[in-house]
């Protein structure tokens, strides 16, 4: 003997007929109320059964996401490696930067301090004579000047009437 | 690479002070040398070789003979020394040391007498060449080079 409730939902299923159907719905108090729960009851089954169920993927669209995922996967594994190579100090490009940026450095304080120090280098690389004199008493006639030989970068001072003397002082 | 580069460093550091060590510490050849025409000229003194053209060229002489020197090495730029042959005599007296070279005060005497005196800034690379008395047939040079 079946219960109301079995009845109930048989009916609602649509799996009563004959008798059982007719004398189902003449036990039922108000018919309208429980046809439009039925209908009610029936459209929510259809909305869950068509909502819920398994997506299936079409063959394109399967590829797509297995390619989204590759590409997903090759730029994590670059970014890993690009934070490795900054990790690393002296890389190659970087060896070559410091080494140009260095070179002009050198270059430019080469080219200034060599602007500079021309004018003055001249002096400084000649011997200088700052005074020069003879006995006037010694040599009264005696006179000096100063010559600059650059090929061997001497500096000559030459006295003209100073006394001469004989070969044996050449002694040593 | 702290380490390296300290090491680096303290090379570099090493190296001038060595350096500047080496360059405080010259020494100056002064020479009492006649200069002649002779027939057979003697090679020149090695002291010399380095402005033979010079000389030749400058004084018209073929021969050149050193007949008194000294060597001095110069510690502190302040020191004196003397050059004498039988005759003359070549008093050199240091007064400082510049980045260029030596001060110097020059006498040259004959005997006990002051012929010449002179004050120059000698440097480092380049030679000082005083024309002296004429001595016979030669003459005198005075010479004083930073070796």
């Amino acid at each position: 003997m079946k219960t109301f409730e079995e009845k109930w939902t048989a009916w609602v299923d649509e799996r009563l007929s004959g008798r059982e159907l007719s004398e189902f719905e003449a036990s039922l108090p108000d018919k309208a109320a429980a046809e439009a729960e039925k209908a009610g009851t029936l459209k929510l089954g259809e909305l869950l059964k068509r909502e819920l169920s398994a997506r299936t993927l079409s063959n394109e669209e399967f590829f797509s996401d297995q390619l989204h995922e590759n590409i997903a996967r090759f730029h994590q594994a670059t970014a890993g490696q690009a934070r490795e190579a900054r990790s690393t100090w002296w890389t190659i490009p970087r060896l070559l930067s410091a080494g140009a940026a260095s070179l002009a450095v050198f270059l430019v304080f080469t080219v200034v301090v060599m602007h500079e120090k021309n004018p003055a280098e001249e002096s400084q690389y000649l011997t200088q004579i700052l005074n020069a004199r003879v006995d006037p008493l010694v040599s009264p006639n005696g006179t000096v000047s100063i010559f600059e030989v650059k090929q061997d970068r001497v500096t000559v001072l030459w006295t003209e009437g100073l006394q001469s003397l004989p070969s044996d002082y050449a002694a040593k | 690479m702290v380490r390296s580069l300290a090491f680096l460093v303290s090379l570099i550091a090493l190296t001038m002070g060595a350096t500047s060590v080496l360059q405080g510490a010259e020494t100056v050849w002064s020479g009492l040398v006649i200069a002649e025409n002779v027939a057979q000229p003697q090679p020149i003194p090695p002291e010399l070789t380095r402005i033979e053209g010079s000389l030749k060229k400058f004084f018209g002489y073929n021969q050149f003979q050193v007949i008194g020197q000294s060597q001095k090495t110069l510690k502190t730029g302040q020191e004196d020394w003397l050059a004498t042959s039988k005759f003359f005599g070549l008093h050199v007296d240091a007064r400082g040391e510049t980045e260029a070279g030596y001060v110097l005060n020059l006498k040259l005497y004959k005997e006990k007498e002051l012929l010449l005196e002179t004050d120059t800034k000698l440097s480092k690379r380049s030679p000082l060449v005083i024309k002296g008395p004429q001595v016979g047939g030669g003459q005198l040079l005075l010479v004083l080079v930073v070796q």
